[in-house]
């Protein structure tokens, strides 16, 4: 595809490499919301991003922040900054960045994957969620209008198994957070401890309508794993939704509440798919053909 | 809107009871699934919940589940079951969009028209058949069609051309070919036979020669 | 005894031992290798253990042993009293045996699809979703004819290495981007390998049969 037009998806950051993913000197060519782009390392710790023309030379120079573990980026004004996520500044904990992953479908379906607790049982069995308690109880959403976020807060689900460090089953707490059209995380209370919740993010990288890759920085609070056991047992979980997020028809995001029909579970995607029409961005969204 | 007309789109023999396969045809994704009692269904191969394909499903019983988020669909089409609410009970609005199928001669046949009023196409009586295989085509149907057409023109026996293609062999053993329309570029082709090579010997030697027939329509 | 695998979890060839050692009923210790994004498994320290820096790799009681096939092999001559994984009949044994270098050799097509897909390999996707398709075909083709004849398993009336060693990577072709509408067979002979006992999933796997 060409680049979008779209200024709403435009004016957003967009993670587009995750740090230690280029050598020094090295450049990387990839793509976001269709325009295709050269990263160049050019030292340790920069980068420069371009934009690359149809005839292969460097354009326009693109603004570059990097953090998270990632490196982010846009192709407009964005109107909103980097969410601030203070777990990572906490010296204690086990950041990890996971590389990123390939997931054929369109941004959104994974920001709605990521904030549904109802497939759990079934997806992520004996991990995340348990065969025999399928149950998701009530919940509430927020669009919090200071920030211009959407929120979902007291969630619970049974976990068997609810992270690398949880050794038995526990009614797990959750807060979500939905920071942009392409990026949302979640606030997972392991311990007794509500101050201590692992941070778990996914930025999402459109690099078209239907094709994306996914970085999951997550901040952890585990003494006993390293961090490849951390990443591992994530990109597991990811996997496992990854062959749910490619099988989703049709990969673009309808926003007609007539064509996907939600129940009280879904009140997150609810809120999620009424923000999206209410901000109008149309990249990613299934526009219905007349009949 | 789907055209009234039934097209093939697998064997019987290998739709199992108790399974849920991915069929397409004319660039329509269905669900074809058997419950375990051994009915068989064609339908949208989209949960009306959040769009998961169904054809990645498993069929609890007499229903078919969502691998998603565990729906449950009865033969109507009704959503029976959502897990994330056990008391619930599911609201009339939610069902999934199911298709005209039928099977005969040892083939499942589906019809997309919303008021199917076609006739599947008459190959006499209904038992006797059995699978021989399946095979698939990089054609568009008109050309696959063709190309085994010609191919069979080779074989000997009589040949005639109808929805069903049909050869009759010279030991008096009928051999079908039912063409299902994938998409531009794909074509399946269900064989059938009927007669004295049914056989598991004989159906084996007329699977080999299919398998032949599609080598050389690809070297062509 | 003592079992130690080097394993990443979402390697198919380190899933094919770990089924093979969930069948067999063996404990083993497991060795968390960072394949992607570390690369772990090119580095110096890795290569002392496998040069040829691939995944899985097998210790037992001080045997070292790198090939999916070979420790499959490995695992069933020693520890399958049955000798059903295996199997040493003339008519079976090389059968078996062909159909397990298949499974290294032609179905790897298909690891490679999916490694370019989730993982952004550099590599020529439409020729390794080409070269998967064929190799599947001649799977299905071979199953169909197992079908006439009312058999489910690749050689034989049990499963074998074989069936086991063709599972994962035909199992997770659509983490690739390759379907199962053509392939009937394979369709039916994949539902009933994972209803055997003992079966465990992998992520893009279901457990729900």
């Amino acid at each position: 595809m060409t680049a979008t037009t779209d200024p709403v998806a435009r004016n957003e950051w967009i993670a587009a490499g995750w740090l230690g993913q280029i050598a020094p000197g090295a450049s990387h060519d990839t793509m976001i919301l269709g325009q295709p782009i050269r990263i160049t390392r050019t030292g340790e710790d920069s980068y420069r991003i371009s934009e690359i023309g149809e005839d292969g030379s460097e354009g326009r120079e693109l603004p570059i922040q990097t953090r998270y573990t990632c490196i982010f980026t846009t192709l407009g004004d964005p109107t909103r900054p980097l969410p601030e996520i203070h777990e990572f500044d906490e010296a204690d904990r086990v950041v990890v960045g996971c590389g990123n992953v390939g997931v054929n479908t369109s941004p959104y379906r994974l920001v709605e994957n990521f904030l549904d607790m109802a497939h759990f049982s079934f997806i992520h069995v004996d991990t995340l969620g348990a065969t025999d308690k399928t149950e998701v109880l009530a919940y509430r959403t927020e669009h919090r209008k200071d920030v211009d976020e959407i929120w979902a807060v007291d969630c619970t689900f049974f976990q068997p198994a609810a992270s690398k460090a949880v050794k038995g089953g526990q009614m797990t707490r959750y807060l979500y957070r939905v920071m942009s059209p392409f990026s949302v995380m979640l606030y997972k209370n392991i311990s007794e401890d509500s101050d201590r919740n692992d941070a778990i993010c996914v930025f999402i990288q459109p690099l078209t309508e239907t094709r994306c890759l996914a970085y999951m920085p997550m901040a952890i609070v585990d003494n006993e794993n390293t961090a490849a056991d951390i990443a591992d047992f994530q990109q597991s979980i990811f996997l496992q939704d990854r062959v749910i997020l490619e099988n989703q028809r049709p990969a673009l995001l309808p926003l007609d509440p007539t064509y996907e029909l939600p129940t009280r579970a879904d009140a997150s995607s609810i809120a999620f798919r009424r923000w999206l029409k209410a901000m109008d961005i149309r990249f990613g969204i299934y526009e219905k053909q007349a009949a | 809107m789907a055209p009234d007309q039934w097209n093939a789109v697998a064997l019987d023999s290998q739709i199992r009871a108790s399974s849920s396969n991915p069929v397409i045809v004319n660039d329509y994704a269905l669900a074809l699934w058997r419950s375990a009692s051994g009915e068989v269904n064609a339908w949208e191969d989209r949960c009306p919940h959040r769009g998961m394909r169904l054809s990645l499903g498993f069929v609890e019983g007499e229903k078919l589940r969502c691998i998603y988020h565990g729906w449950g669909y009865g033969p109507d089409g009704q959503c029976k079951v959502i897990p994330a609410h056990p008391d619930l009970t599911p609201p009339k609005t939610i069902c999934a969009q199911r298709h005209a199928v039928e099977s005969r001669y040892g083939l499942i046949w589906t019809n997309l028209a919303e008021d199917p009023h076609a006739r599947l196409p008459d190959l006499g009586a209904d038992d006797g058949w059995e699978a021989v295989r399946s095979i698939f085509l990089n054609y568009a149907v008109q050309d696959a069609r063709k190309a085994v057409m010609d191919d069979l023109v080779g074989w000997n026996g009589a040949l005639s051309d109808g929805d069903v293609v049909t050869l009759e062999l010279p030991d008096g053993t009928t051999l079908a070919a039912a063409f299902q329309p994938v998409d531009a570029g794909s074509t399946g082709v269900h064989f059938v036979a009927r007669g004295p090579a049914v056989s598991a010997e004989g159906r084996h030697g007329l699977a080999r020669q299919v398998v032949q027939l599609r080598a050389r329509i690809e070297n062509n | 005894m003592k079992i130690t695998l080097y394993d990443y979890s979402l390697s198919g060839s380190c899933y094919k031992v770990r089924l093979m050692l969930g069948f067999l009923g063996l404990e083993y210790e497991r060795r968390q290798v960072d394949f992607y994004p570390g690369r772990q498994h090119k580095t110096p320290g890795f290569l002392a253990i496998n040069p040829l820096g691939q995944l899985p790799v097998l210790e037992d009681n001080g045997l070292v042993l790198r090939d999916a096939q070979a420790i499959l092999c490995h695992l069933a001559n020693k520890y399958d009293g049955d000798g059903t994984w295996l199997p040493r009949d003339p008519a079976s044994f090389g059968p078996v045996m062909m159909w397990l270098m298949f499974a290294g050799g032609e179905l790897m097509a298909a690891s490679s699809a999916r490694l370019h897909d989730v993982m952004s390999y550099d590599l020529d996707i439409e020729a390794a979703r080409k070269s998967a398709r064929s190799a599947f075909r001649v799977l299905d083709d071979h199953l169909t004819h197992r079908e006439i004849d009312g058999g489910t398993w690749i050689m034989g009336d049990h499963p074998t290495v074989a069936d086991l060693a063709c599972f994962p990577y035909v199992a997770l072709s659509g983490d690739g981007g390759i379907g199962h509408e053509e392939y009937p067979a394979i369709r039916n002979w994949l539902r009933e390998f994972r209803k055997l006992p003992g079966f465990h999933a992998m992520s893009g796997i279901s457990e729900y049969v």
